[in-house]
């Protein structure tokens, strides 16, 4: 026993690991802290020296300039701080139809690369790698500049059946102005969306009661749409139609989507369209055919299948991919900036820094809006990941 | 024709008839000529080297393959290009897979009423309270609310049998379904086979568990490059086989 | 005792086999797919012809001004009379020897990957990887290596977008490796401020990143410092790489297997050794498919540059469709030739990430 070898009863105070690991980590703070100290006494300075205002008073001010689009009434009487909201309010109004949109388009090609049709399979092919290789901002420019700057002027609009319009200015189509009665129609809308809620629950009730099925598919969409139309019907249709027309050299009235916001989403939609193709893909093929072959052994439907097989097993894999693509869309979306959409990047990160010079603040404030945008779409794509997981149907 | 019209056409207690079938993976000829007749409650155990079309035969029967030429009729129903009769087909036949294909995403009490709530359309309660009769009959009804991930290979396949049977089919096919177990879990899915063949269900079974095959089969059929070259008692195809290739597989899998 | 004789093989049933089956079933095997297959022919048929006149068939290949584009098909005389500077940018004329020495020495170094053993590979195709950009940022700039100078400001072009895209994986590389160990890490802090610093630089949008870059950074120096353009650019690149880099290894970390390391420890090897010599190797390999992928969106960014005012290729075909000789409309030619070259360069890529991907698949199975 006594020719066990010496161990040293007390390691050096550098070998011991607590130690260590509190020496890293106090030279990292040390390392943070000078840093930020010479960044934020550089900044002052800097500040200082070219008479840079600060703090977020500036928000107040008059904002002297126009936007070329904005969904809440805005002049350039308004404040910066309307600016802001104009610009979010863009980019919230871009990123939902590009989220829309590309859902779409990405769900459709990537289903497409499954069927039986060799020329389906080849089209979609053909898309995903062809739109997911070129630089997204080549192809906002090549929507923006090359294909929507080639369309007729206002005079020799493109129509369809004189109601909707398109040429170079934009695409027009009726508004609809609610007149007495319409909020009948609001409340079956409302109506049809609650019934479509108690109708699941009731026919997963029955089923589980009696074994009943029910095709609660099928009558969520007749309500969905039969509902809000009886209503019309019954009140006489409580809408005027808003029709655009041809002013001088411009149309007036309807609905208008300027080029930018119309180029932007495109580019967006088949951009991002082609990675979600790739992640139902990849999705798809993550369930194996075994489990198509287990479930038709026991006699489920083909569409059955689908439904309670696949799609729930696809959709573990797709979800998370879908949540970071939808992430990158919102961030693309400030590419708006290059052909002049007023998204909040263009606004606020260009005009109105432009015109203050606060920097520091109004970068800090765009950040934090992605920030939280991003986190919102994290939040709802964690749910819907949570809610397909691990629920039977 | 409908399905209910065939039925009552063939009246013998052959529950499935093989005629002359014939089926090609592309140019590739996998089964040639097969002929087979399957009596009610009749235990067959299929064996034969690998790519022999074991599992293709067995698969065509529940129309998990189709086959190009020749007839199948299963229970009285005719195979035929027709949604119906394939679904009153699969309804009557069980199938249990090699690597067990339970659904991940579902609990085992899931993966067992999948079946009879959506196909039977039987009500939950009922549904559920067959399925935890054949759970107790496999052995495992403390399972019933984990996921098949947190099963071992054995007590997955035995789910994946309880599955079959929650559908109450007439006929249970089995491909491997022991080959890719671990020996001490071999038993325990193999326990529960035979306590269904003494049951009397009609069973087919692709397998190379002799001793299982020597103890339930009433007919063992021995396969070779897409043809049954042999089929006979269990005793007369281990100790009397009539063809070299027989003596030769058998030879090869004794060796063991 | 019989012999087995296998009965013949017969062959199939004609209507399962043969090019006109395989026309059905391909094309025709049902109504909807019948309707599809001509709709999609129809649309073909529509669409292909004029593409292929205008492309081709018509278009203008010869001259040297825009008068040269007399037929209505595509002027390429536009991007051949440009194709200097979507290369180059506007590099001096009698310097463009160094980009083009760039250039092969690039392909020199991937060619040499690809031929040499692994021993070489290891021991010359990766330390002149990585020092490749440094040595072209020598070569292009010219006054410290005894050659004329030439200001970043007439660096352009889409030799800008390549050189910037590899200098700054290259650098983002270990630091990337870096901030993925310090999430791994069990000390709390480190912990927290990598996870900051990766979250922050993948969770902004990439442009913002430049904003900071062209107007928050020169107020973070001390005054009267000045920091190229091109160098700011290249650190906010760096950064912005290394965030989703980091996120890479730490996939590629959880995919090493735990066993690795405990086969390390059994060693004896301290935690760098270890980390260095057994787990980082394994932990790249395992990466590439997804550090090529994050490299092709890289690159896609670089043309985001453009909104800074730095003259990589796409602001350069901006500047070549406003210019006053050539306003005859030929954004289609230009945006094409731009969007061709990016897509040769990524879609290689992401053939080279699936086949790499193909083989470790199949590699983990053995
Ligand atoms: N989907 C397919 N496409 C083409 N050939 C196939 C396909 N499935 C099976 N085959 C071929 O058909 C032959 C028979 O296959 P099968 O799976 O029925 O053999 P098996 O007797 O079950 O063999 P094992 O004991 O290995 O399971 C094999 O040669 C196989 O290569
Ligand atoms: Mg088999």
């Amino acid at each position: 026993m006594s020719e066990k070898p010496q161990v040293k009863s007390s390691p050096s105070f550098f070998n011991n690991p607590r130690n260590r690991s509190i020496i890293y980590q106090l030279l990292l703070l040390f390392g943070l802290g000078y840093f930020f100290y010479s960044i934020i006494s550089n900044t002052l300075a800097n500040m200082e020296a070219r008479g840079i205002q600060s703090g977020y008073d500036f928000l107040f001010n008059t904002a002297g300039f126009d936007i070329l689009m904005s969904l809440i009434p805005y002049d350039a009487t308004n404040t910066y701080g309307r600016t802001f909201i104009v610009g979010l309010l863009n980019t919230v109004l871009v990123s939902i139809i590009g989220i829309i949109l590309s859902t779409i388009v990405g769900f459709i090609m990537g289903v497409a690369h499954f069927s039986h049709n060799l020329l389906i399979r080849k089209l979609a092919t053909a898309y995903v790698e062809t739109f997911r290789n070129i630089p997204l901002l080549l192809q906002i420019f090549f929507w923006y500049f090359a294909v929507l700057a080639a369309l007729p002027s206002a005079r020799q609009s493109m129509s369809l059946g004189e109601v909707i319009f398109l040429n170079v200015r934009g695409l027009y189509f009726p508004g609809l102005t609610p007149e007495g009665g319409a909020s009948v129609v609001y409340a079956a809308i409302a109506a049809a969306i609650i019934g479509i809620f108690v109708l699941k629950r009731w026919a997963k009730k029955r089923q589980d009661d009696t074994g009943q099925q029910f095709p609660v598919l099928w009558v969520s969409l007749g309500m969905l749409f039969g509902l809000p139309l009886l209503a019309l019907i019954v009140m006489g249709f409580p809408f005027a139609w808003d029709i655009p027309y041809l002013k001088g050299f411009n149309f007036r009235g309807g609905v208008t989507v300027i080029p930018e916001l119309m180029a932007l989403a495109l580019a967006l939609t088949v951009y991002t369209g082609a990675f979600i193709a790739e992640a139902v893909r990849a999705g798809i093929q993550a369930v194996p055919h075994g489990q198509t072959e287990a479930a038709r052994s026991i006699g489920l439907k083909e569409g059955k299948i689908m439904k309670l097989i696949i799609v729930p097993q696809a959709m573990r894999v797709i979800v998370p991919l879908l949540n970071s693509e939808y992430q990158s869309l919102v961030k693309n979306s400030t590419l708006a900036t290059a052909i002049g959409y007023p998204d909040l990047f263009t606004v606020f990160v260009g005009t109105t820094l432009n015109q203050t010079g606060q920097a520091i603040e109004i970068v800090f404030m765009t950040m934090a809006v992605y920030f939280v945008v991003n986190m919102t779409i994290s939040f709802l794509m964690n749910r819907l990941n949570s809610s397909v997981a691990l629920t039977e149907r | 024709m409908s399905v209910e019209q065939e039925k009552t056409n063939e009246n013998n207690d052959d529950i499935i008839v093989i005629k002359d079938l014939n089926k090609w993976y592309g140019e590739f000829h996998v089964l040639k000529d097969i002929n087979l007749r399957v009596k009610k409650g009749e235990k067959i155990v299929i064996c034969g080297p690998s790519g022999s079309g074991k599992s293709t035969m067995t698969r065509c029967i529940n129309r998990l393959e189709e086959f190009q030429r020749g007839s199948l009729t299963v229970n009285g129903v005719e195979m035929i290009e027709d949604v119906k009769n394939i679904e009153a087909i699969r309804r009557e036949v069980g199938m249990v897979f090699q690597h067990f294909n339970l659904f991940p995403h579902l609990t085992i009490l899931e993966n067992l009423t999948l079946g009879p709530i959506w196909v039977q359309k039987k009500p939950k309660k009922e549904a559920e309270a067959t399925a935890m009769k054949y759970l107790e009959r496999v052995k495992i009804p403390d399972q019933a609310n984990k996921f098949p991930g947190q099963l071992s290979g054995g007590q997955q396949q035995r789910v994946a049998i309880a599955r079959s049977l929650c559908m109450n089919p007439e006929i249970m096919l089995f491909d491997e379904p022991t080959s890719a177990l671990d020996p001490e879990m071999i038993k325990e899915v193999l326990d529960v086979m035979i306590e269904l063949a003494n049951e009397g269900m009609t069973m087919l079974c692709v397998t190379h568990e002799m001793g299982f095959a020597k103890k339930v089969a009433d007919r063992v059929i021995f396969m070779d490059a897409g043809e049954i070259v042999e089929q006979n008692t269990p005793e007369e195809i281990f100790n009397n086989p009539q063809t070299d290739r027989l003596q030769l597989f058998l030879s090869q899998i004794l060796d063991h | 005792m019989k012999e087995f004789k296998p009965l013949p093989d017969q062959p199939a049933p004609n209507d399962t086999v043969g090019p006109i089956h395989w026309v059905k079933d391909n094309f025709f095997s049902s109504a909807m797919n019948t309707i599809a297959t001509l709709l999609i022919l129809a649309l073909l048929a529509t669409v292909v012809p004029p593409l292929v006149d205008w492309l081709l068939i018509s278009a203008n290949w010869s001259g040297t001004t825009q008068d040269a584009c007399t037929k209505d098909g595509a002027c390429w005389v536009f991007v051949i009379a440009w194709s200097k500077q979507f290369f180059y940018g506007s590099y001096p004329t009698e310097e463009l020897w160094r980009i083009n020495l760039c250039v092969l020495m690039l392909i020199g170094v991937i060619a040499s990957s690809q031929l040499l053993n692994k021993d070489w590979r290891n021991k010359f195709s990766i330390p002149a990887f990585l020092l490749l950009p440094f040595v072209c940022i020598l070569i292009l700039d010219g006054s410290w290596i005894g050659l004329e100078y030439v200001s970043t400001d007439y660096w352009g072009g889409f030799a800008l977008n390549v050189l910037l895209a590899a200098a700054s994986i290259i650098v983002a590389f270990p630091l990337s490796f870096v901030w993925a160990l310090g999430r791994r890490s069990e000390m709390p802090f480190i912990k927290s401020v990598s996870i900051l610093l990766i979250e922050f630089f993948r969770g902004v949008p990439v442009l913002a990143l430049f904003f900071m870059g062209s107007v928050m950074l020169p107020l973070f120096f001390p005054e009267g410092t000045n920091v190229d353009k091109l160098v700011r650019v290249w650190i906010v690149l760096t950064l912005f790489m290394a965030g989703y880099m980091a996120e890479v290894f730490r996939g590629g970390f959880q995919a090493v297997p735990t066993g690795q390391y405990e086969a390390a420890d059994s060693l004896g090897l301290s935690y760098w050794q270890k980390t260095l010599l057994i787990i980082l190797p394994q932990v790249i390999k395992v990466s590439m498919p997804n550090i090529l992928a994050t490299f092709v969106m890289l690159f896609k960014n670089t043309t985001f540059l453009l909104i800074i005012g730095i003259f990589e290729v796409l602001s350069t075909t901006q500047t070549a469709l406003t210019n006053s000789n050539w306003l005859g409309g030929h954004s289609t030619e230009g945006y094409l030739f731009v969007a061709i070259v990016f897509w040769i360069c990524c879609y290689s890529m992401s053939r080279i990430s699936a086949s790499i991907e193909r083989k470790l698949d199949t590699s983990h199975k053995n």
